[in-house]
């Protein structure tokens, strides 16, 4: 019996989770590992389809897709034909004050009915309130009003999606005062209390604990082991006393030491390169995924990590 | 308004439109000033967006240069920020920006070269839809022919131009230099679609692009055929239309027809 990720075994029986409402949130089943993989951009399309390169899974940009028609959606049907896929967006706006955007939340919706994506992420993040999107990753304080503020939206985004919601940790420029606890200790009680996965971008993580002081490491031992469904593994720009998260670099050294230790915390992850800007040819960044194969296999054993995924598919 | 609600909408301000408020909630890092540090957000918005319609709209770009299309994009960007969660359809209003907008509606021909490229983006990811074929039409009685009323296909969309922004669009296109704008007696009319997966656009006929607004008001194709002997020689007016129509149908522009409405 297959079961979705808002089904849950109890005393035997899989009950949907109409059945359990009202009451306690049942857990969702951990979605499975998928190996290792890499942002799908629109410069790669053709090498992929016609090369068929020894790629795992793909995460797909949701709003790229959340289009009436024509060959951007021709192509995903086609990759989704022979790769598992993700949909990642960018522009849920989760922690915003604004109201729900459900013409957004139906477009969502309709999209990951066609693509059937593994699970469906965003960003821990407000990306506008008044009606305007800024279309940036907007940080936030780390307060109980903005935690009971996103708890209660992501309760709302996974009743409508039907589906646990996984959530990304962004880089942030700056700190507000009035925040209350650390962004682990936040993000560990909001997976707490919703149930949503996490996704730990390596990168960020990184990017944040430089920019604010902190130890990543700190940030790293504060993320609950069981809650990590996907690593993302990007590149910066350093500017000196702040580092930009640009995406558009190969991942330095201090990044992949940063991934080595969160391999041995969580374990195999579902792992992507993401790479948004200054995109090189697929065969590169293909480099860099098996890069990230290889210390998996380094740091948890060959027997743990395939050498290729796709019969999953 | 909650005080979370209120730090958000400071923070907006602070971005869009420079208050400096929000930096007292703001703490410096060890080693760099908030404002500093807050910049980065500030930065990366217009940045961002100039991008997207550098991405969108490069054949404008090439038009304008790149200090006279990035002062297009923030004068843009400043007047109409992006209300949609997809950046995709931030560049919608652009044609109709610089239209009605000084100093470029006096230069019409940058608000129409904006219209093809708006347009054929508009055609490359429209929905998708049947396309009518020739062997489509294999069952039609030859007196029905007549009655037949069509359905454009859904991303097909007609522009008429006063300018010669077509030369100009196709020129830039071309990579070449572009022709002195010019403002002919009669305006330019284009038809824009997408042929399987490829945005596609073509200058249409005065009588052809008469006959295709006329066909995608639901005139039966017998009364386009009357139509075509009242705009030019009668004696070939049926050839004429049946002409436009194989054209039409063999490009994909049509999705459908009805027999009688």
């Amino acid at each position: 019996m297959m079961l979705n990720e808002w089904t849950t075994v109890v005393d035997g029986e899989a009950r949907s989770v109409s059945e359990d409402r009202p009451g306690r949130r049942p857990a969702a089943k951990k979605p499975d590992f998928l190996g290792f993989g890499l942002g799908l951009r629109a410069q790669h399309y053709t090498d992929i389809l016609d090369g068929d390169p020894p790629i795992d899974w793909f995460e797909v940009i949701s709003e790229n897709y959340m289009i009436p028609g024509g060959r951007p959606l021709q192509i995903l049907d086609r990759i989704r034909a022979r790769y598992p896929v993700v949909m990642h967006g960018v522009s849920l706006s989760i922690a915003s004050t604004a109201p729900p955007d459900y013409d957004y939340l139906k477009e969502l919706k309709a999209l990951a009915q066609r693509v059937e994506p593994k699970w469906i992420s965003d960003h821990l993040c407000w990306t506008g309130v008044h009606g305007k999107n800024l279309h940036d990753l907007l940080p936030i304080p780390y307060t109980q009003e903005s935690l009971d503020h996103v708890a209660s939206r992501v309760h709302l985004v996974q009743d409508y999606l039907c589906r646990a919601l996984t959530l990304e940790n962004v880089s942030t420029y700056v700190q507000f005062s009035n925040s209350e606890m650390t962004e682990w200790e936040f993000i560990s009680e909001l997976s707490r209390r919703t149930g949503c996965w996490l996704l730990f971008d390596v990168n960020n993580v990184y990017v944040s604990a430089f920019n604010h002081g902190y130890d990543p490491y700190t940030f790293l031992e504060g993320i609950p082991q069981d809650r990590v469904v996907q690593f993302h593994m990007a590149g910066h720009s350093h500017m000196g006393t702040h580092i930009i998260d640009t995406h558009d670099q190969p991942v330095c050294d201090d990044v992949w030491d940063l991934y080595r230790a969160a391999l041995k915390r969580f374990g195999p992850v579902s792992t992507i390169i993401e790479r948004d800007d200054n995109i090189p040819p697929l065969a590169e960044l293909l480099v860099e995924m098996e890069q990230t194969r290889s210390a998996a296999r380094e740091i948890l054993g060959d027997a743990a990590i395939p050498r290729t995924q796709r019969a999953n598919g | 308004m909650s005080g979370f609600a209120q730090q958000q909408a400071d923070f907006q301000r602070a971005i869009l439109e420079g208050d400096a408020g929000v930096l007292a909630e703001i703490l410096d890092s060890t080693k760099e000033r908030r404002d500093v540090l807050f910049s980065v957000y500030r930065h990366a918005y217009g940045a961002r967006l100039v991008e997207v319609m550098r991405n969108e709209n490069p054949l404008l770009h090439a038009y304008l240069g790149d200090d006279g299309f990035d002062e297009m994009a923030r004068a843009y960007i400043a007047a109409r920020p992006s209300r949609h969660p997809n950046l995709r359809w931030f560049c919608q209003g652009l044609p109709e920006f610089l239209a009605a907008t000084e100093p470029y509606r006096d230069y019409r021909a940058v608000g129409e070269v904006s219209g093809i490229e708006t347009a054929l983006s508009d055609a490359f990811d429209a929905p998708d839809g049947a396309v009518l074929t020739l062997t489509d039409f294999g069952e039609v009685a030859p007196d029905s022919f007549k009655d037949l009323v069509f359905q454009p296909h859904p991303s097909a969309r007609r522009l008429d131009l006063k300018t010669n922004a077509f030369a100009i669009w196709d020129a830039l296109k071309e990579e070449t230099t572009p022709p002195e704008v010019e403002t002919p007696a009669e305006p330019e009319r284009l038809i824009v679609w997408r042929e399987d997966l490829t945005a596609m656009i073509r200058p249409m006929s005065a009588e052809e692009a008469m006959m295709w607004d006329e066909a995608c008001s639901a005139v039966p194709f017998g009364v386009l055929c009357e139509m075509a002997a009242t705009y030019d020689d009668p004696d070939n007016a049926a050839g004429r239309a049946a002409g436009y129509l194989q054209g039409w149908v063999s490009t994909g522009m049509l999705g459908g027809f009805t027999i009688g409405g």
